[in-house]
């Protein structure tokens, strides 16, 4: 059994990528709260790469699948260590 | 050039994939918990040094950011080359690998830069936690720059060689997969280090 799809847009995705980085620079000279805006631009660019550069989205599932156990299993670590050492986290949040 | 992008063939193996790219994308999640470790150990660290210097005091964005530009730059012409082999473009590919390349090794002279100006701060792995956890994520991660240029050194003298195809161009696959991932990481250290200033 084959499979076909379209090319993906490898030119809007770098224009994309290039984009959400000039924000995100942009965001660090301005006078608003970053945590809330930075993490979603830096994992929509992470989303970007994985999905279409990486060539995710069209390929098995059985590799999103491994790629998954990856992120969860660094949720996990990210998890432990803030319950771990919570304060100075929440002080760099604050 | 087609609109159409590779097909997924069923491999001859018991999960129906190949095995060097099972083994890739195997690798690639016992990474992504590596660094993760690495990420967040410099996050939990942040601001208890006992001494400096301190990030604020040392880190630069500018010359990083132009530096985060290139690496994107170079997961672009990595892609590029994938698609050129697909189309059974050997020449384009040749050419958009040794632009990666290219790529790689501008950001790693923006990275001993970096190092070096830190250096001169009075910033080192042994200095304070700053230092021990700035340098050992961000090196860790030049480190794997380094061996993806390496890499993709040993793909293109295949190539060279008549050893890449379009029936035959997994190699240039996997360093991609590499390669894009290490991007990844970057554009995660880019901003919990440099823009979070977490």
């Amino acid at each position: 059994m084959e499979t076909q799809h379209a090319k993906p847009n490898y030119i809007g995705v770098f224009a994309a990528l290039a984009i959400l980085t000039a924000a995100e620079v942009a965001v660090t000279y301005l006078p608003v709260p970053r945590l809330p805006i930075l993490i979603p631009l830096s994992v929509t660019k992470a989303i970007l790469v994985v999905l279409f550069y990486m060539h995710l989205k069209y390929d098995r599932r059985l590799f999103s699948g491994l790629f998954l156990i990856g992120v969860f299993g660094g949720l996990a670590v990210i998890l432990s260590f803030i319950l771990l050492f919570a304060p100075p986290l929440l002080d760099a949040v604050r | 050039m087609s609109d159409i992008a590779a097909q997924h063939e069923i491999e001859p193996t018991s999960l129906g994939v190949d095995n060097r790219k099972l083994a890739i994308w195997t690798f690639i999640a016992s990474e992504v918990m590596f660094f993760t470790g690495l990420i967040v150990t410099y996050m939990v660290m942040r601001g208890r040094s006992v001494s400096g210097p301190y990030p604020a005091d040392v880190l630069s964005v500018p010359v990083v950011a132009v530096n985060t530009f290139v690496l994107l730059a170079s997961s672009f012409t990595m892609v590029t080359a994938l698609s050129a082999i697909q189309q059974g473009d050997v020449g384009r590919m040749r050419r958009f690998l040794v632009a990666t390349a290219v790529l790689g090794l501008i950001f790693l002279s923006g990275q001993a830069y970096e190092f070096t100006s830190l250096g001169l701060d009075g910033a080192s792995l042994s200095g304070n936690l700053f230092g021990a956890t700035f340098f050992t994520l961000t090196g860790f991660h030049g480190m794997h720059v380094f061996v993806g240029v390496i890499w993709i050194a040993f793909v293109l003298a295949r190539a060279f060689r008549g050893g890449v195809t379009q029936d035959n161009h997994l190699a240039v696959e996997l360093v991609g997969l590499y390669w894009h991932f290490v991007d990844i990481v970057w554009i995660i250290i880019f901003t919990v280090v440099y823009l979070l200033r977490m």
